[in-house]
């Protein structure tokens, strides 16, 4: 077949209901989709405040079929951590507990909670959906935001300053026993990671990538082929990290120009050619650093 | 107490849970009614459909063979075209012009694929005949592929058909014109007898007009004419009249495809661009001769073939472009040569291509043994009656092959340019479907129009299956009669693979031998080929729609397509962005 | 099976017996010892709970508070800064009714650093919906550990226990430890009402609107209201086995008393002692001890106070802005009581950083309060020295 056919390698049920509030086109519930498929109805959610607060549904729904605990900004990892000891006291070791959070609440306000808990190792699966800005409050910068970006809090006559924190080091650097990074655009790696990450004890970190229209300013219809272009052109590698030490690429990617992945985003429409450059040139001593890492490990 | 104490609390029957605990799913919530674009699957025409000649469900037979059902794809095939094996070998495929995979790597080769199943239709016994299900009997001048193509179709359709075929054997241009080492006698031969097995009586050695008078077919329901297109045109080579060595090249071929072996002596030029030129002076070399095309353009208005024009080039025959022959050369009133005229392209002419001209006094000598005339054909068509009009030498038809008196329907070389098997095939398919609608219309049958674009796989030839209503082994989504371009595919799901390029014999002395040089591809080599189709526009069940939709609102039917939940899409588009073959469309209609 | 430990141990013995299945805790002195010997009972074995280790208190109250949605026993302690830092998550646990129970050691609030005693950490989170329990004595302590799980659960909601700095979680005292059995007659294993479950599933805490968020806050009012019945209950439980009870308010000495001190925490025993020496000189004078601090002990204290002529109100906090909370909560609750039966009330703020709060100025302060006509402002605040 000229076409790879996925479909055998994604399980069937959905664990998630149609009449989600999610914006048309959003990649979060794409994500949750695949992750709950892969996990199985075995599982408990938590979610802080991030657009998955909104998109779960307002009392008295939820569109997770699973349990699922809304709490607040930076608790997630705490919170993960408190379940899964209550269930292990009362002989559940089996049910696997998973926190769901935005990049906001992982980068910024929730690195404690997540830093102590993947020093703990405490068993549970941490998923951070990225964003890259605080979109559930209207588009505002965080750390994951990429330099260059216009977000509500770093306009178009100042964008955002700093690179994107690399967080799968901050990670790495706890040397939990399995992170990754995947993306919405290739179901069969992310949901392969999940089943990897759910046989694992301790903490386990998976970082997916996930375009927003209203808050990258881009089509409804472009979200997996930017979810894609990221991968190829390595702005968003796709690779998984054991031990902190042991890093490997898990798809290929073939590279190519960033600037059309960045002049269809309107949220780079006001970059200069040497901003492009610039940002060109941080994606290659990037990707450099993570071949390095895949070559000699950390 | 005052009915308007606020302080009370009051018994709403709301029930409020002490803690925000959940009670239903989002499926309370229609979020459907955000849309304001929505999807629908729509099956389309594949390209290569669209641009065949013959009108063959190309993209089907793919398809059907992609899931290894290689007998329902040579079923689907054949039921389309009668002669898959020559067309594999000889059609100038315009499929692999229009195939979209060209946009990402290399078209399919489609006619490698054709030929390995026309071999296997006829290395298998043959199916049953077609019922004889009308009392009407057909005739058909010229077994010609127009000819063969028209009576097998009429007789598929339940009529009795009679083929009246001048020359001794059944076949016209097939035989008489194209080399065996392009069409081996032994495959035309079966295929034709896998024809005249459809119930068609072949009448040989009988031509209308001569050996029989127009009036016989007037005991036929119908008649449909497809004498093709004989006479080589004159070369107008001042002092060539007369000249045994200055000879039409159609003459030249049939003789050879006849079985002779003249002799050309060393020097062979061939004069003409089109695939008559090049099979004379490819069929020259098998005589022993060298041989040269002149042609009066350049390589780029050359009617011929590209890979018949590329073949001739590597089996060493010479070319020279702009050039015209104008006069023979005499020695000792011994033919020696011609004299030829320089050319340059001026403007376009009626064709579209930049006409030549002469240099004025650029003239040279060209040495020869024999020159092959091959600039083009006439038709002989003084057997019709006058109510059977015909304009500047071709029958004047309308779109299903009706001359201009009723029961005489028309088609092949000598109705229109351009002229070529497949159109050939595709004109005969037009005019059974022309003459069956005919005959039920005078048989007092409620027959209405026939509706012809409904009939085409989009803007190509019709299809013989959708007139006849068979089933369509391929299910289609709300198939719709538009052809699936390359930007409505999502390349981005696909592999590249290298095209199977097909086998040549390699090493034997071509200049002895007019056996079969092309081997075409294995089987195996085939179906990878048949595999690297894209389906286009043909939902292939691949699911990544409901992979991609964010909303699950894309569900399995049971008859194993797809359903839309109006009540929760949200009109993304993401399903439709990501189809890699173009089935699914966003439209407004319906919101 | 008596035993002499200091105040925090009380706690870990009361946490011990209560069969805790996780606990969550980050150290704060003067906290320590209570995770300490935590600690040492759950390596050993003989407490078989899950310790979270956290990373700060405010990951401590959310891990509980993750714990206890599972339907577990859960438990923490912190002081000061850290119960400042948990704020947020004081809320999240009222009001997803998460019966967890905090032991919270009475620390003043920094700036500057001070780790004695006062009582500006616990009232700062007074509209957090928590229960509050003030403890006067290491045996008060580990009864009132207890008891607060069962009153917690009972309720489903968050109970914390107060216990003062230094003086009572470093100060030795006699604590009879009830036997395991014993209590586990009074305590049984927690079986929830909501909680995470897959084969049940549903989300907790989404988004509520106006239109349903007062009737949650409402039920959570209803509960606080229920607890004062509840807690009365669960004092007859453990009176009926231990032979001890404390009463949401205890009244001493106060039959015929025409002055009466209110008190909470340790200062109640200083005031016991004072109240003694005058009563012996033939002075009226009785005390009220506070215990309950939320839900308000409202009607008691109106049946208590009111009709008597001066009431001196002890406080060992201040709220900025207005004065010290006991006495602002009282007076609030006297408010309507008939105006001839509201007593004069005087406020006093002492103690505050850990400051010694001795007989003498207990005995200085029923001076004052007998003999100033009415207090000159809302808080009177007992030996500043500038």
């Amino acid at each position: 077949m000229s076409q790879t056919i996925i479909k055998q390698h994604i399980p069937r049920d959905d664990l998630l209901t149609s009449g989600h509030l999610a914006c048309p086109g959003c990649a979060a519930p794409i994500a949750m989709n695949l992750v709950l498929k892969a996990l199985g109805p075995e599982t408990m959610v938590v979610l802080p405040a991030c657009c998955w607060s909104i998109i779960a549904g307002p009392w008295p729904q939820s569109s997770l079929r699973v349990p699922l605990y809304h709490t607040a900004f930076e608790t997630a990892a705490a919170v993960a951590s408190g379940i899964k000891a209550g269930l292990q006291s009362r002989g559940d070791t089996e049910t696997t507990v998973i926190a769901w959070a935005g990049d906001g609440g992982t980068f910024d306000i929730g690195l404690q909670a997540l830093s102590g808990a993947a020093e703990r190792n405490e068993d549970f699966i941490y998923f951070c959906y990225d964003n890259e800005a605080y979109m559930n409050t209207g588009i505002q910068r965080s750390s994951a935001t990429p330099w260059g970006a216009w977000t509500t809090t770093t306009p178009t006559s100042d964008p955002e300053h700093q690179p994107k924190k690399d967080i799968m080091a901050i990670m790495a650097a706890h040397r939990i026993p399995y992170a990754a990074t995947a993306s919405v655009a290739y179901p069969v790696d992310l949901v392969q990671k999940v089943e990897k990450a759910r046989t694992i004890r301790g903490t386990r970190f998976i970082h997916i990538l996930a375009p927003c229209p209203p808050g990258w300013k881009t089509q409804n219809d472009e979200t997996i082929d930017l979810a894609r272009m990221a991968v190829e052109r390595r702005i968003f590698p796709l690779l998984e990290v054991e031990n902190g030490g042991d890093w490997r690429f898990t798809v290929d990617h073939p590279g190519g120009p960033v600037e059309p992945y960045l002049r269809r985003q309107a949220r780079f429409g006001h970059l200069s050619d040497e901003q492009v450059e610039h940002i060109q040139r941080e994606v290659n001593a990037r990707w450099k650093i993570l071949s390095n890492r895949v070559k000699y490990g950390t | 107490m005052s009915e308007r104490d606020v302080t009370r609390p009051r018994e709403s029957g709301r029930q409020i849970p002490p803690v925000a605990i959940s009670e239903t799913s989002t499926l309370v919530n229609q979020t459907g009614s955000w849309k304001y674009i929505m999807p629908r699957y729509q099956d389309g025409v594949a390209p290569c459909n669209a641009g065949c000649p013959v009108g063959i469900d190309i993209e089907g037979y793919m398809y059907l063979i992609g899931r290894g059902r290689l007998q329902d794809a040579a079923d689907l095939l054949v039921r389309e075209n009668p002669m898959p094996a020559v067309t594999g070998r000889v059609c100038h495929h315009p499929c692999e012009d229009s195939c979209n995979r060209a946009s990402m790597d290399e078209a399919v080769a489609i006619h490698s694929v054709e030929r390995r199943l026309g071999d296997m239709i006829l290395a298998a016994p043959p199916p049953p005949a077609p019922e004889r299900t009308r009392t009407e009997t057909v005739a058909v001048i010229g077994s010609g592929p127009a000819g063969l193509s028209c009576a097998c179709f009429l007789a598929r359709f339940g009529y009795g058909v009679t083929v009246f075929e001048a020359a001794p054997e059944a076949g016209g241009m097939l035989r008489l014109g194209i080399p065996e080492y392009r069409l081996p006698r032994a495959i035309l031969d079966r295929q034709i007898e896998r024809i005249e097995a459809e119930g068609i009586e072949i009448r040989i050695s009988t031509c209308i007009g001569t050996d029989v008078p127009w009036a016989v077919l007037n005991g036929f329901g119908a008649v449909f004419v497809a004498p093709g297109a004989h006479m080589g045109k004159d070369s107008r080579i001042e002092g060539a009249e007369g000249l045994p060595e200055i000879r039409p090249g159609l003459d030249f071929l049939k003789e050879v495809n006849a079985g002779g072996r003249p002799d050309l002596g060393d020097h062979v030029i061939v004069v003409g661009g089109g695939n008559t030129a090049m099979d004379c002076a490819r069929s020259a070399l098998r005589l022993g001769a060298d041989a040269t095309v002149l042609y009066r353009r350049t390589p780029r208005e050359m009617p011929a073939i590209p890979q018949e024009a590329r073949e001739t080039k590597e089996e060493g025959v010479e070319f020279e472009f702009l050039a015209t022959p104008t006069a023979v050369e005499l020695e000792d009133g011994e033919f020696v040569g011609i004299t030829c005229q320089r050319m340059e392209l001026g403007p376009p002419d009626d064709s579209g291509r930049r006409r030549p001209v002469p240099i004025e006094g650029d003239v040279f000598s060209m040495k020869a043994d024999t020159v092959l005339t091959a600039i083009g054909e006439d038709c002989d068509l003084s057997f019709l009656p006058d109510e059977v009009r015909t304009n500047w030498g071709l029958v004047e038809v309308e779109a299903l092959g009706e001359s201009t008196s009723a029961p005489v329907f028309a088609g092949g070389d000598a109705v229109d340019m351009p002229r070529s098997v497949a159109d050939a095939l595709g004109a005969g398919k037009r005019a059974a479907i022309g003459i069956d609608h005919f005959l039920r219309q005078k048989a007092g049958e409620d027959v209405g129009e026939v509706p012809l674009d409904d009939l085409r796989f989009a803007g190509g030839n019709v299809s013989a299956m959708r007139y006849a209503k068979d089933e369509d082994p391929i299910p289609r989504e709300a198939p719709v009669n538009d052809v699936v371009t390359w930007d409505q595919m999502n390349p981005h799901h696909y592999r590249s693979a290298p095209r199977h390029e097909d086998h040549f014999h390699a090493g034997i002395d071509l200049r002895s031998a007019f056996g079969e040089t092309n081997f075409g591809l294995s089987r195996k080599e085939a179906i990878e080929e048949a595999e690297r189709c894209l389906n286009c526009g043909v939902c292939n069940r691949c699911e990544l729609c409901l992979i991609f939709c964010p909303d699950m609102a894309i569900s399995r039917r049971e008859d194993g397509g797809f359903e839309i939940d109006m009540r929760y899409c949200k009109g993304c588009g993401l399903c439709a962005a990501e189809c890699p073959r173009g089935a699914i469309v966003m439209t407004r209609e319906g919101i | 099976m008596k035993k002499v430990m200091i105040g925090n141990h009380a706690v870990s013995w009361g946490v011990l017996r209560s069969r805790v299945e996780v606990i969550s805790a980050y150290p704060i002195t003067p906290q320590t010892q209570i995770v300490e010997a935590l600690s040492d009972m759950v390596a050993d074995g003989s407490l078989p709970a899950r310790y979270i280790k956290v990373e700060s208190e405010h990951s401590a109250m959310a891990a509980c508070i993750g714990a206890s949605v599972t339907g577990t026993r859960t438990f923490t302690a912190t002081s000061s800064q850290g119960l400042a830092l948990m704020h947020e998550m004081l809320h999240w646990a009222a009001g997803g009714r998460h019966p967890v129970v905090m032991a919270n050691v009475n620390r003043a609030m920094a700036p500057g650093w001070n780790i004695w005693t006062d009582q500006n950490d616990s009232l700062s989170q007074r509209d957090t919906g928590w229960i509050q329990l003030y403890c006067e004595t290491n045996q008060e302590v580990f009864d009132t550990t207890i008891q607060a799980f069962k009153l917690a659960e009972t309720v489903d909601l968050p109970v914390m226990l107060l216990l003062d700095a230094f003086f009572l979680s470093h100060t030795s005292e006699p604590v009879d430890v009830t036997d395991q059995a014993d209590v586990d007659r009074f305590l049984s294993r927690r079986e929830a009402a909501y909680k995470m479950d897959t084969k049940d599933p549903h989300a907790f805490g989404a988004l509520v609107r106006p239109d349903v968020y007062t009737e949650i806050r409402w039920q959570q009012q209803e509960a606080m209201d229920e607890a004062r019945d509840v807690f009365r209950r669960v004092e007859d439980d453990w009176e009926a086995i231990t032979g001890r009870r404390y009463g949401a308010v205890e009244a001493y000495r106060t039959e015929d008393a025409d002055l009466l001190l209110v008190t909470s925490g340790t200062i109640t025993s200083t005031a016991r002692h004072v109240v003694d020496e005058r009563r012996a000189g033939g002075d009226k004078v009785g005390l009220i001890k506070v215990k309950m601090f939320r839900p308000f002990p409202t009607d008691e204290l109106r049946a208590l106070l009111g009709g008597v002529d001066r009431v001196a109100v002890l406080d060992r906090n201040i709220s900025p802005g207005h004065g010290g909370i006991f006495a602002e909560e009282i007076r609030s609750a006297l408010y309507d009581v008939p105006p001839e039966d509201r007593p004069i009330l005087f406020g006093y703020v002492l103690g505050l950083g850990g400051r010694d709060v001795t007989p003498v100025v207990i005995d200085d302060i029923i001076e004052n309060t007998r003999t100033k006509a009415r207090p000159e402002r809302e808080d009177l605040w007992v030996g500043v020295e500038l």
